[in-house]
């Protein structure tokens, strides 16, 4: 076997140039699939992180009441049991906070559109102001105006509505009462994804008040976590005290087949069950962002397919490579094959020059992928722009996982080795008289 | 002194008495005509949309009601693009079914019908005395016609408007216009019924116009036509009938 590499190894070197050329063609199809994955992975990551900080958490709880025969009221009066159970779970988390938010109907001279009003307690949020990204209007104004509602620029075109404007807002109370309130627009911030598009931003207070919610009484229980990757074990964690305290749905993570997410599985199912007094309902951000991460998948499915593509390109190449490499040693192969080598041995020389190869474009794809996501990544896009929700502080991220490495790693190797491995079984079958008596 | 004061106090609690219950008569009567207790009802209603900058839509509609046992039954007739989906009251559920996923899911008498002004409840059982208390009652003109203005708030916060303001014939008990305000007090929508018919001795409104008062320029017509009171088949009130009649 040893042999066998170091002859292997030796053949490659032998065209340089020509080894050379194929070990380029296959780095740059790596490259390109590796850095297409690193950045979908960390697109989902960011926008996760982005909008755990924008609503103050990793961790939701919302609290439902049965009213009447069928009705659902979504609040939560007093959070003393849902704090105690937090503190009982043992989890490190770094704060807690609250929030509101509906769907409403906005009108504005003529205009309408349709959005998701998050009532946040803005000024105590930092991280919120941080991270949402304003085109227009100033954070001063916008904690001095308190029915101050910044909404996405998409749907400030929508409305053609400018800062200072006054739209109204049809809501339906936790009740289900129609409701009107009026809102100024303090402020209109960059949108990059579809769930930014669709929200907007106001005081909790204003918000409460129209929702027909009491002072103290809000609709989400948030829980910051140090960070996103702690979120489901800590979520399992919090969940399983969590029960001993208050009344708790089900959690429900797939959606068994159904086409929709595991959130939405989460609430339908929900929807049938009947219960007496405050039900709550433990979720966490990546279930929220389920739909994101349906892209994000399909994204991983796109660069997949790309690295097959440019694989089943390179693989032409290789192919007529390794025909010509049989016909350019033939009288070698037969020479081998006189002296003892059997069928197989000559099938294993060309199969592991292939593996060899198809190693090296891969290391110098990863090294390539590498040198170029330092590069793209020290750039500071900063946070003043329409992207900032895909970046993380203003720059761009890649998350490469150990799985994605080794379906690319899985992907060209096998590729490689289907390519040679007709030319390798044709000259495998060469019988050495009829290798040696061929004429070049 | 004493004793005719006591007379005028009494007089006027007597007078008020009587008032307020005519008012809540007058309330149920309300109810009563749009109600079929005895009897099933249908009807196809045609509702044209008015929005600025787009071009009319219209909706037409077949409702089945069953007033006595609280169910009714929606089904689109047109446009082309909604035909076959339909709405089903069963008790406390309203169901929503689409022919193109056929698919049921919940819905609400509070959703408005496809893309009109008018909202399921519009287009069922009025419940003026069941839901509302009467706040105010005072008396004026709609056009030429006197009117009582009576002002309504909603006793739980069931009802999907929390107020509003009804004006009824003098004369005879009618509904001519109804103002629809929300929890913070603003006017969200106004309901004209200029036309009425007489079916089985009830007076039926056979011309609604529904404005949309916060967006201005946003109405609904609403016509009624074929209306019945023969019975329905029960089969009409199941899930298997907007399955049925889409197939």
């Amino acid at each position: 076997m040893k042999t066998h590499v170091t002859i292997a190894l030796r053949n490659l070197t032998r065209q340089k140039k020509r080894t050379a050329l194929l070990a380029i063609a296959i780095a740059f199809s790596v490259m390109i699939v590796t850095v297409i994955y690193g950045l979908t992975s960390a697109i989902s990551v960011n926008i996760a992180e982005n909008f755990s900080d924008i609503l103050g958490g990793h961790i939701f709880i919302t609290g439902s009441e049965k009213h009447g025969t069928s009705k659902e009221i979504s609040r939560i009066s007093n959070d003393q049991a849902l704090r105690d159970a937090l503190k009982a779970s043992g989890i490190n988390y770094s704060y807690v906070s609250s929030y509101s938010s509906t769907f409403a109907t906005i009108i504005f001279e003529g205009k309408t559109t349709s959005l998701l009003i998050n009532g946040i307690n803005i000024k105590e949020n930092e991280n919120f102001r941080k991270r949402l990204s304003l085109k227009k209007g100033d954070w001063e104004s916008i904690l001095t105006t308190p029915n101050a509602l910044i909404v996405p620029e998409k749907v400030a075109q929508t409305l053609n509505v400018e800062i200072g404007d006054v739209v109204i807002a049809k809501i339906e109370t936790v009740y289900g009462q129609n409701n009107v309130g009026e809102f100024r627009i303090a402020g209109i911030n960059y949108n990059a994804d579809l769930v930014s598009q669709l929200s907007s931003y106001t005081h909790t207070a204003h918000l409460n008040e129209i929702l027909g919610l009491l002072p103290g009484e809000y609709q989400t229980f948030a829980v910051r976590l140090p960070s996103l990757k702690e979120t489901d074990a800590a979520a399992m964690k919090y969940y399983d005290v969590l029960k001993n305290y208050v009344q708790v749905f089900d959690r429900k993570t797939e959606a068994n087949g159904a086409p929709m997410t595991g959130f939405q599985a989460l609430l339908r199912s929900q929807k049938k069950e009947s219960w007496e007094g405050v039900k709550y309902r433990l979720f966490t951000i990546n279930e929220q962002l389920a739909q994101i991460q349906q892209f994000v998948s399909a994204a991983d499915t796109i660069g997949t397919t790309v690295l097959i593509i440019l694989f089943l390109i390179t693989m032409v190449g290789i192919n007529n490579t390794f025909r010509m490499i049989m016909y350019e040693r033939i009288k070698e192969i037969g020479t081998m094959r006189a002296i003892g080598y059997q069928q197989k041995d000559v099938k294993r020389l060309f199969l592991l020059e292939a593996f060899f190869l198809g190693m090296i474009g891969m290391l110098a794809g990863f090294l390539l992928a590498g040198i170029l996501m330092a590069i793209v990544s020290s750039i500071n896009f900063g946070m003043e722009n329409e992207f900032f929700i895909l970046l993380r502080n203003g720059h761009i991220t890649f998350n490469l996982q150990f799985a994605k490495i080794a379906t690319i790693f899985i992907i060209v190797s096998i590729l490689t080795l289907l390519a040679v491995s007709l030319p390798a079984r044709k000259a495998a079958k060469l019988s050495p008289a009829q290798a040696l008596g061929t004429e070049k | 002194m004493k004793r005719v004061l006591l007379v005028f106090i009494l007089s006027v609690s007597v007078i008020s008495l009587l008032s307020a219950q005519d008012f809540t008569k007058i309330l149920k009567e309300l109810d009563n005509l749009n109600n079929f207790e005895k009897s099933d009802f249908t009807a196809v209603y045609t509702i044209i949309t008015q929005k600025p900058g787009e071009k009319d839509s219209v909706l037409q509609a077949r409702v089945f009601r069953r007033d006595r046992e609280d169910l009714f039954l929606i089904l689109i007739l047109q446009p082309e693009a909604n035909k076959g989906q339909g709405y089903l009251k069963d008790k406390d559920n309203v169901w929503f079914y689409d022919p193109s996923s056929r698919q049921f899911t919940f819905s609400s008498l509070k959703e408005n019908i496809s893309n009109s002004e008018a909202k399921n409840s519009d287009l069922t059982r009025a419940t003026y005395s069941d839901s509302y208390t009467i706040e105010k009652t005072e008396e004026g003109v709609l056009g030429k016609i006197p009117v009582w203005i009576i002002s309504l708030k909603a006793k739980t916060t069931d009802a999907v408007y929390d107020r509003l303001k009804i004006y009824v014939r003098k004369d005879r008990t009618m509904l001519l216009k109804e103002e629809a305000y929300s929890v913070s007090g603003r006017l969200m929508r106004t309901t004209l019924i200029p036309k009425y018919v007489e079916l089985n001795g009830k007076l039926l409104p056979s011309q609604i116009i529904i404005v949309d008062e916060l967006n201005p320029g946003e109405k609904s017509q609403i016509t009624l036509t074929e209306q019945s009171v023969s019975p329905i088949p029960d089969s009409v009130f199941k899930k298997e009938f907007l399955e049925r009649v889409n197939k």
